[in-house]
């Protein structure tokens, strides 16, 4: 395992409270402005910056939420114009509310060595697996799902897009990748969820 | 980016948003706004009574016990 929280943070710079966009959120970005249209209604989960939600939004006219845990970010992307909920995942969303919920997930496995303890670990690292909060927002995104919804969710190769499709699976998502990115330590892929 | 900065919360997504513990509709108690949009006020759950702020124009819809600023 190559890719530790503490090397692909400081391989990425961050050194602020909030994750910059990086190479996930730029394809997440552009497969959502192909999938999304105009009348649209869009959450971004985990939204950060304000990066997708703000590139979705200008890129389809449609209405993007964008919606963090970590109030810094909320902030942030308010300040780059997308309307910011701060909240746990889907929480605080009503039943069938999305016609598209995008999510590049905090994804990496945990290493006790790189554990920061402060925002940006909560904004990279999924536990021990990776997979953590993915799954806990599997558990729970049908439900804010308009019924013909779809989930665009970013998958790293660190994460296991095999493991993450069977869980989304028992959710009742089937899945297909609409694009993916090869890098030298990761591949990242889209995987669109529909029911 | 957007050419735009939304300030407050537009009230319409009211229509969007509901208590976190238990989905019920929220009610919007509104302290100030700017342009018809809430920059400060509170959401009150119509049935189990928790009240979460809006504050600088961003609703705070986690639940009471994720509330603090910093993580973990």
């Amino acid at each position: 395992m190559t890719g530790t929280g503490e090397d692909l943070a400081s391989r990425r710079g961050v050194e602020t409270d909030v994750y910059d966009p990086a190479e996930d959120s730029r394809l997440l970005a552009d497969v959502a402005c192909d999938e999304v249209s105009a009348d649209d209604l869009v959450l971004d989960v985990g939204t950060g910056s304000g990066y997708v939600a703000a590139t979705v939004a200008d890129g389809t006219d449609a209405r993007v939420l964008g919606a963090d845990l970590n109030p810094h970010a909320c902030r942030r992307a308010r300040d780059a114009g997308v309307e910011a909920v701060r909240a746990d995942l889907v929480a605080p969303f009503c039943d069938g509310a999305f016609d598209v919920v995008t999510f590049n997930p905090p994804y990496l496995p945990a290493d006790a060595a790189a554990a920061r303890d402060d925002w940006m670990e909560v904004a990279l690292t999924g536990g021990e697996t990776g997979r953590e909060v993915v799954e806990a927002f599997l558990d729970d995104v049908a439900r804010v799902l308009a019924p013909d919804g779809s989930v665009l969710l970013l998958v790293s190769t660190l994460t296991g897009v095999e493991e993450v499709t069977a869980y989304a699976g028992e959710r009742g998502f089937s899945a297909a990748a609409l694009a993916d990115h090869s890098f030298p330590f990761e591949t990242l892929t889209v995987l669109k969820l529909v029911r | 980016m957007a050419a735009t900065h939304p300030r407050g919360m537009k009230r319409d997504l009211m229509d969007i948003i509901c208590c976190p513990l238990d989905k019920h509709d929220l009610d919007l108690d509104v302290e100030s706004e700017e342009d018809d949009e809430v920059v400060a006020g509170t959401l009150t759950c119509t049935d189990c009574g928790e009240t979460y702020p809006i504050e600088d124009g961003i609703p705070n819809l986690l639940p009471p016990d994720m509330r603090e600023e910093t993580p973990a």
